[in-house]
């Protein structure tokens, strides 16, 4: 497109200044609001450099979850301050403070935040960048994410609401591990942070009594890269990159010396190792089932007359996960997984149901902006951090805003996604058992507002979630826990406007969860964390 | 569940434009309306999808087959002087998708004022003339539309602004060539959940920021007596913005790129001289994270002096 604007010399241009100036002065009068208004994005869930509220000096004797005891894995004795190969740890510490550059300087930062919660961000990040269903073949069939092939079309994992539920939780609670052992072993040796050894060291961030070895941020940064590595293989570069700028941060914001980050590093691997131990046999590699499987729900949900669950997607989806109600629980024996589940729901010939699927028809046809809002807000379907990513979204700015310190916050998160993972066990166990139809099955005119989900629709897996994870949130922030309510009531309620769940569904889904957040609770009363 | 794009922001802009049309004195075109003359226009337009592009890759989705979009623009123009003329538009669209589940949305569009500057107006040859004019555009939404449901949600909710050039020449013979280049800036958007994905990122925000996008059209044409019949190149190019993942929905700021073929034509009735009719057509010639559209329209315009 060559210049509009170019005077022709020869012609006959006329060109009315003073018009012209006054319209295009109207025209930018008319974008006047536009050019004022907002262009770049506000950040939520910004982290100001964290100063925990209390030292959490006890978190050492607190209960372990999968370890045996703190000392399962052994920290070597530290070299004493005084001794020269400590005090050539500092010169070398204050040499690389010298040298610090920009993107140091802004990583020391990004870590001042808090590592349990960056690294909480960054592991919603990787399941929303994960949760994509694969793609159908040609023929109408769908591969399986291969996790020894994590770069092939599709990627592995896929990290559905399950997958991402036992990913969260097997993530936090080894860190909780990882850090109640740094906590032990710090507080046996006692070993100051560099900054209280030697006043030449600048502190970066906020300093507290805190004893440095192990250092806290190496054993995250060893135990969160390797259960990442192992959930998302794919990811290992960027994993690896991520937790040794944690490290150095450590050591450059004056908080560790090499041998407290060494320490921390060794101790956060060994528990990983212990925790992924768990992981390898709980189940999970048998979650994704068979066709024989699959068809033997259906066979046995029709054998009692019922109408059986099938995939609404074109072509035909496995359902997803359908033997995750068999992976291992954290706080459940499959006998307590069973007793917390729900009844059987309506069934599909009865008028209850059918007045249901009146209620979710009249619902989705007759839906408001708010509601339809709502639907949105908690749709949490492919492409985001799912449901249990949302809890830990709602978490990280109470953990920020109460200051707790690092072992405390990584209990709120391990008890938080213990809760949703055991959520999730019980509520796909229930699931397959009774294999119900979704809402468009049994009323093909029945749109939805919100992606429909490839598995059967009793109980809600939201609501399930939800009442766990608000029964767990409301139990520790005591001052949020009827927002936390209301809000688990608000995520079930989304499922009804979005047309894909019973009213039935929710109820059920709520009073599951809340059982199994009780449970979890009572679980955690024996912590001895005071 | 996997869906992809109605129109994209300009797209519909460029629907929208279309529809002030009569002898062609619309948005997008290289005309203007006599002086003191007001002109009141609505069209309707279908746009129909089953093809669209997950990033370059072009696919069909049984789970929304073919999607439908049906939108009813009524338009005004004014011819403040010779010189200077004056649009709004604001279509209402309705969307479809043949399978699946999902819903179909509909309501109020976006709100486009626009002013149109001729600023060069002159022979350029014994036989012809030329004319370059300056356009600025406004437009933001008239409802509150969720841009979150793509491909069914009704627009994208951004505000925008346009700055667009446009050089005109006409042969005595009244066969007529044009070019335009434009540049929209936009808002951000807010979402009803408070964090998305997008471009390799987690943001913690319910606020989207959405790239800029240039526009460029050139067209052939004639118009002589009651006829106006021009043929459109049409390009959008945006100026950043991710592509849909494989299997991924699409979002609001993905890059959303098109180039279209599209024609007119609009006859002035013989005894109603004040009302114009029109028929077009369109075709998605390539695209990018877009529903390969084919869209048919038809409209009627009324000009008159008050």
């Amino acid at each position: 497109v060559t210049p509009a604007v170019k005077s022709p010399a020869r012609s006959r241009v006329t060109f009315r200044a003073p018009l012209a100036a006054l319209l295009l002065a109207a025209g930018a009068l008319g974008a006047l609001p536009l050019a004022s208004c907002d262009r770049t994005v506000t950040p939520t869930e910004v982290l100001p450099p964290l100063q925990p509220a209390s030292l959490d000096a006890g978190a050492g004797s607190w209960r372990m979850l999968v370890l045996t005891g703190p000392e399962q894995v052994a920290v070597a004795v530290p070299a004493a301050v005084g001794s020269d190969a400590y005090r050539a740890e500092l010169a070398a510490l204050k040499t690389a403070q010298a040298q610090m550059t920009d993107a140091r300087r802004r990583a020391v930062a990004y870590w001042g935040g808090g590592g349990v919660l960056r690294w909480n961000q960054a592991l919603r990040e990787l399941v929303a960048r994960y949760n994509l269903p694969p793609a159908p073949r040609p023929d109408g069939s769908y591969p399986v994410p291969d996790a020894e092939n994590p770069f092939a079309d599709p990627n592995f994992p896929f990290a559905s609401p399950p997958y991402a539920a036992r990913a969260y939780s097997y993530v936090s609670v080894a860190q909780y591990e990882a850090l109640k052992a740094a906590w032990y072993w710090k507080f046996r040796y006692n070993r100051p942070a560099p900054t209280r050894a030697d006043a030449g060291v600048q502190t970066l961030l906020p300093a507290s009594d805190l004893p440095a070895y192990p250092s806290e941020d190496a054993a995250l940064a060893g135990v969160t890269a390797e259960m990442l590595k192992l959930l998302f293989p794919g990811a290992v570069e960027e994993i690896t990159r991520k937790a040794a700028e944690q490290r150095e941060a450590a050591l450059l914001s004056g908080r560790a010396t090499a041998s407290d980050v060494a320490a921390g590093l060794a101790l956060g691997r060994a528990v990983a190792a212990l925790v992924i131990a768990r992981a390898r046999a709980d189940g999970m590699g048998a979650a994704g089932g068979t066709s024989a499987l699959w068809q033997g729900f259906a066979d046995s949900v029709k054998a009692r007359g019922e109408v059986a669950w099938a995939s609404q997607e074109a072509p035909a989806r496995p359902p997803m996960l359908p033997g995750f109600g068999r992976v291992q629980a954290w706080t459940m024996t499959p006998a307590q997984v069973l007793a917390l589940e729900p009844g059987p729901p309506p069934s599909t010939g009865s008028a209850l149901m059918k007045d249901e699927l009146a209620q979710v028809k009249r619902a989705v046809d007759g839906l408001t902006r708010e509601q339809l809002a709502i639907a949105l807000k908690w749709n949490d379907g492919a492409g985001t951090y799912t449901p249990p990513g949302h809890w830990n979204d709602i978490a990280a700015e109470h953990v920020r805003d109460a200051r707790l310190s690092e072992v405390r916050a990584a209990r709120v998160f391990a008890l938080l996604n213990v809760a949703m993972h055991d959520a999730a066990v019980g509520c796909w166990d229930s699931k397959f058992r009774y294999y119900n139809p979704r809402p468009a099955q049994l009323d093909p005119t029945i749109k939805t507002t919100i992606g429909l989900p490839n598995f059967p629709a009793y109980p809600s897996g939201h609501s399930t979630f939800s009442a766990a994870a608000a029964a767990v949130l409301g139990a520790t922030f005591p001052q949020g826990a009827a927002e936390f309510r209301a809000m688990s009531d608000e995520a079930g309620v989304s499922r009804l406007y979005g047309g894909i769940h019973y009213p039935s569904d929710i109820a059920q889904g709520k009073a599951h969860g809340e059982r199994i957040g009780a449970h979890v609770l009572q679980f955690a009363r024996t912590d001895r964390v005071e | 569940m996997i869906r992809s794009l109605p129109i994209s922001g300009l797209a519909a802009l460029a629907v929208v434009a279309s529809a002030s049309t009569g002898s062609a004195q619309a948005i997008d075109d290289g005309l203007m309306l006599p002086a003191r003359q007001v002109r009141l226009g609505v069209e309707y337009g279908r746009d129909r999808w089953d093809r669209y592009w997950e990033g370059t890759l072009r696919r069909d989705n049984e789970n929304i087959g073919t999607v439908t979009t049906r939108s009813t623009t009524v338009s005004a123009g004014y011819g403040l002087t010779s010189r200077v003329s004056l649009f709004a538009t604001l279509p209402h669209v309705r969307t479809q998708a043949s399978q699946g589940v999902l819903h179909g949305l509909r309501g109020w569009q976006d709100v486009t004022v626009a002013a149109k500057v001729r600023v060069l107006d002159g022979r350029v040859s014994s036989r012809a003339r030329g004319s370059a004019m300056l356009l600025g555009a406004a437009a933001a939404p008239a409802s509150d539309y969720t841009p979150d449901f793509l491909p069914l949600s009704i627009g994208l909710g951004a505000r925008r602004a346009t700055a667009r050039g446009v050089v005109h020449l006409a042969d005595r013979s009244g066969l007529f060539a044009e070019a335009a280049a434009g540049r929209t800036w936009r808002s951000t958007v807010h979402l009803d959940r408070p964090a998305y994905y997008t471009d390799g990122q987690l943001v913690l925000s319910d606020e989207v920021a959405m790239p800029d996008v240039a526009d460029f059209a050139t067209a052939v044409g004639f118009q002589r007596g009651r006829w106006c019949i021009p043929v459109m190149v049409v390009a959008q190019r945006t100026l950043g913005g991710s592509d849909i993942r494989r299997q991924d929905m699409p979002f609001v700021s993905n890059r959303m790129d098109f180039t279209r073929l599209q024609a007119k034509a609009m006859y002035t009735l013989p005894r109603l001289r004040a009302i114009t009719v029109m028929a077009g057509a369109a075709h998605t010639l390539a695209g990018r994270n877009v529903g390969q559209g084919t869209t048919l329209s038809a409209g009627l315009t009324t000009a008159f002096r008050p």
